[in-house]
C-alpha cells in the first residue's frame, strides 16, 4: 500500500509545552512538533521504518514529518502536534465563526522516501514569499 | 531565598501552590510544579531576546518604540493580537492602544475557546469554582481533553484525586469518564472511556440529552457509541450528587465547533433538572480567561473587537484573527505574548509575513522571526508581577521572583511608551 486515507486531529503534548518553554528553536521544542504520530497497523501497511518519513497532504497542503506510531489511534486516525509543520495542511476558512477546523480533517499519508522535514527557517522563509516547502 | 505559594503562569490551572528558590537573582529549583511548569521557571533565562530589533539590526528600546509607533499609526487596519500569555495590565493596555489606532483587537480565544465564547453567549452557563468542583464534584467527565498532557495537575490538584469536604474518599469518591476520539493519558486514567466518532460530539451530546430526558432512540448507536452505553452513561449523569463537564479543543476545534458547546450546553442544563451539573472550559493560556474579561470590561465584548467606527463592534468570524488575514484586510499587526506564525494555519501566517509586525515577546519565535520590530519583554509570573485569571474565572496574583535580564521592562511598560507614542502621533 502506498498510501492511505485518514481523519487527522491536532492537538497538545506535554513534550511539546516543556520543548516550548526551553524556546521554539530549541531541539526539544522541533521534535515535538515536526512527527506524526499514526497507528502501528497503519505504519506497517505503509512500510514505513522507524526513524524514516512520511509525506502528510490535503487538499490545503502538504508537508514532510518525522512519525511515531501511537496504539491509541485507531485505524485511519492520525494525530499531529499543533504546530508549525502541522499547520501547512489546515484551511484559514472558518466558516464564519473566527475558528479554522483543526481536527477531523481528511489527509493522505505516505512514505516519504527522498523528502526532507522542512527546517522552521524554511518554514518562515516560505511564509515570506520564499521556496514552497 | 524561597518563595511560597507561587502562581504558575503556564496553563489555565494557575496552580498556586508552587515553591520557587532563587539564589543569585536566578530561580535555582521549583517544587510542586508539573514538567511544563518546571521548564518554564528553569529555562525562563534560556534562549532568551537579548535587545531589540528593527529589520533585524539591533537598536535602543526608544528607537524600537518609535518604529512602532509610526508602523502602527500610518496602518490603516492595524490588528493587535495575542495577549493571553502576559498579565492584566498588559491586556488593559493592549485594549487601549487597539482604540487609539482605531485598529481591531483580538487574542487566542480565537483559535482555541471563541466559539465557547460565542455559544455561552447565545444560552448562558451553570459553573462553579475550581475550589467547589474539588469540594463537591463526585462525577467529572472530560469531553474532548486531554489534562494529562495540557493540564497536567488539574487530576490531582482539583478535579480528580483530592479529598474534599462532600467526596472525603478524593478519587475513590469520583467517577471520572473520558469521552474522546483516541485513547490518551486521560481515557487511561478515567474510569470510563467513551470513545466517540471523530467529528460526531454534536451528535452523541444530543442522544444523551434525548436520554436524560428519557426519549426512547430507535438507533443501536449514535456516533460510534452503542445506544445501551449511552442510556448507562446519561443515568449516570443523573444520579450524580454533582457533576462537572470539563470540555476542551475536541468540541471547539472539530466539525460544529460552537453548535457542539451549545448542544453540551443544553444538556447540562437538561441534567440539572435532576441533580446539579456545570461545565467549564479547559482553558489553555494561562490567562486567556483575563484576556476575555479585561476586554470585556473595557470593550463590552471579549474579543474581535473592531474600533474602526471610533466605539466598539463585536463581530467573530469577521473580525477574527485569522478571518482578517485571510482576507489580507490588515495592513500591520502588534503582537504581545503569542506565536500567530506557529499557530494559524499556513495561509494566514504567510498574509501576516506580507506585512510589518510588531512582536513582544521573551524569546525568538517564528513571528519574530518575520517581524519587523522586536521588543524583548520581562516574563510575568516570573520577572513581573500582575493579575491573571484561572479557567474558572478567579483572578490571582502573579508574583515577581526575580529581576529581569538589565534593559527588559514589563509588556504593561512597554505597551505604555507605545501608547504614549501613538496618542502623541494623533495629536
Amino acid at each position: 500500500m502506498d498510501r492511505i486515507e485518514v481523519t487527522l486531529i491536532s492537538g497538545r503534548t506535554a513534550r511539546q509545552g516543556v520543548g516550548l518553554e526551553e524556546g521554539k528553536l530549541s531541539e526539544r521544542y522541533i521534535q515535538s512538533v515536526n512527527a506524526v504520530f499514526l497507528n502501528p497497523e497503519d505504519a506497517s501497511n505503509l512500510g514505513l521504518v522507524k526513524g524514516g518519513l512520511v509525506k502528510v497532504s490535503t487538499e490545503h497542503g502538504c508537508v514532510t514529518a518525522h512519525w511515531s506510531g501511537d496504539s491509541g489511534l485507531d485505524r485511519g486516525m492520525a494525530f499531529f502536534p499543533y504546530g508549525p509543520w502541522a499547520n501547512q495542511l489546515y484551511a484559514s476558512s472558518t466558516e464564519g465563526t473566527g475558528m479554522p477546523q483543526f481536527k477531523g480533517i481528511r489527509a493522505t499519508v505516505s512514505a516519504g522516501d527522498g523528502r526532507k522535514v522542512p527546517t522552521i527557517q524554511e518554514i518562515v522563509d516560505s511564509m515570506r514569499g520564499g521556496k514552497a516547502l | 531565598m524561597k518563595y511560597e505559594d507561587v502562581v504558575c503562569p503556564f496553563c489555565g490551572c494557575l496552580c498556586d501552590d508552587l515553591e520557587v528558590s532563587v539564589e543569585d537573582g536566578h530561580v535555582s529549583d521549583v517544587k510542586n510544579a508539573c514538567g511544563i511548569s518546571r521548564s518554564k521557571f528553569m529555562n525562563h533565562g534560556a534562549n532568551r531576546l537579548e535587545h531589540p530589533t528593527v529589520d533585524g539590526k539591533k537598536v535602543s528600546l526608544e528607537k524600537a518604540v518609535e518604529e512602532a509607533v509610526s508602523l502602527l499609526s500610518k496602518a490603516e487596519r492595524p490588528l493587535v493580537y495575542g495577549l493571553s500569555s502576559t498579565e492584566c495590565g498588559a491586556i488593559s493596555k493592549a485594549v487601549e492602544i487597539a482604540e487609539t489606532t482605531g485598529g481591531i483587537l483580538d487574542n487566542t480565544s480565537s483559535v482555541c475557546h471563541g466559539p465557547t465564547i460565542l455559544a455561552l453567549q447565545q444560552v448562558g452557563e451553570s459553573k462553579a469554582s475550581l475550589g467547589e468542583i474539588r469540594n463537591r464534584a463526585d462525577l467529572v467527565i472530560f469531553w474532548g481533553s486531554n489534562p494529562t498532557e495540557a493540564h497536567i495537575r488539574h487530576i490531582t490538584r482539583y478535579s480528580g484525586m483530592p479529598k474534599g469536604m462532600y467526596v472525603p474518599e478524593g478519587r475513590k469518591g469520583r467517577k471520572i469518564i473520558a469521552v474522546d476520539v483516541r485513547k490518551t493519558g486521560s481515557t487511561k486514567l478515567a474510569d470510563q472511556f467513551v470513545k466517540v466518532r471523530p467529528g460526531s460530539d454534536f451528535e452523541l451530546l444530543q442522544a444523551l440529552r434525548a436520554c436524560v430526558r428519557g426519549q426512547e432512540l430507535p438507533v443501536e448507536e449514535v456516533a460510534g457509541v452503542p445506544m445501551a452505553q449511552i442510556k448507562e452513561l446519561a443515568d449516570q449523569m443523573k444520579n450524580a450528587r454533582f457533576g462537572i463537564v470539563f470540555f476542551g479543543l475536541g468540541l471547539t476545534q472539530s466539525d460544529g465547533r460552537h453548535m457542539n458547546i451549545d448542544a453540551a450546553v443544553g444538556l447540562v442544563a437538561e441534567l440539572n433538572r435532576h441533580t446539579k451539573f456545570v461545565l467549564t472550559p479547559m482553558r489553555g493560556h494561562y490567562n486567556v480567561a483575563g484576556a476575555n474579561t479585561v476586554t470585556t470590561w473595557q470593550t463590552g465584548y471579549p474579543y474581535a473587537v473592531d474600533f474602526s467606527r471610533g466605539y466598539p463592534r463585536y463581530n467573530p468570524g469577521e473580525f477574527t484573527s485569522i478571518d482578517l488575514l485571510s482576507r489580507g484586510e490588515v495592513d500591520a499587526t502588534l503582537v504581545v505574548a503569542s506565536d500567530p506564525a506557529s499557530t494559524f494555519p499556513a495561509d494566514a501566517a504567510a498574509n501576516l509575513a506580507k506585512m510589518p509586525v510588531v512582536t513582544l515577546e521573551q524569546k525568538t519565535t517564528p513571528t519574530i522571526m518575520l517581524s519587523k520590530v522586536a521588543i524583548p519583554v520581562a516574563t510575568a509570573g516570573i520577572e513581573a508581577e500582575g493579575t491573571a485569571y484561572r479557567m474558572d474565572g478567579i483572578p490571582l496574583r502573579l508574583k515577581k521572583l526575580v529581576e529581569p535580564p538589565k534593559g527588559i521592562h514589563p509588556d504593561e511598560e512597554v505597551l505604555s511608551m507605545i501608547l504614549i507614542g501613538l496618542k502623541e502621533a494623533k495629536r
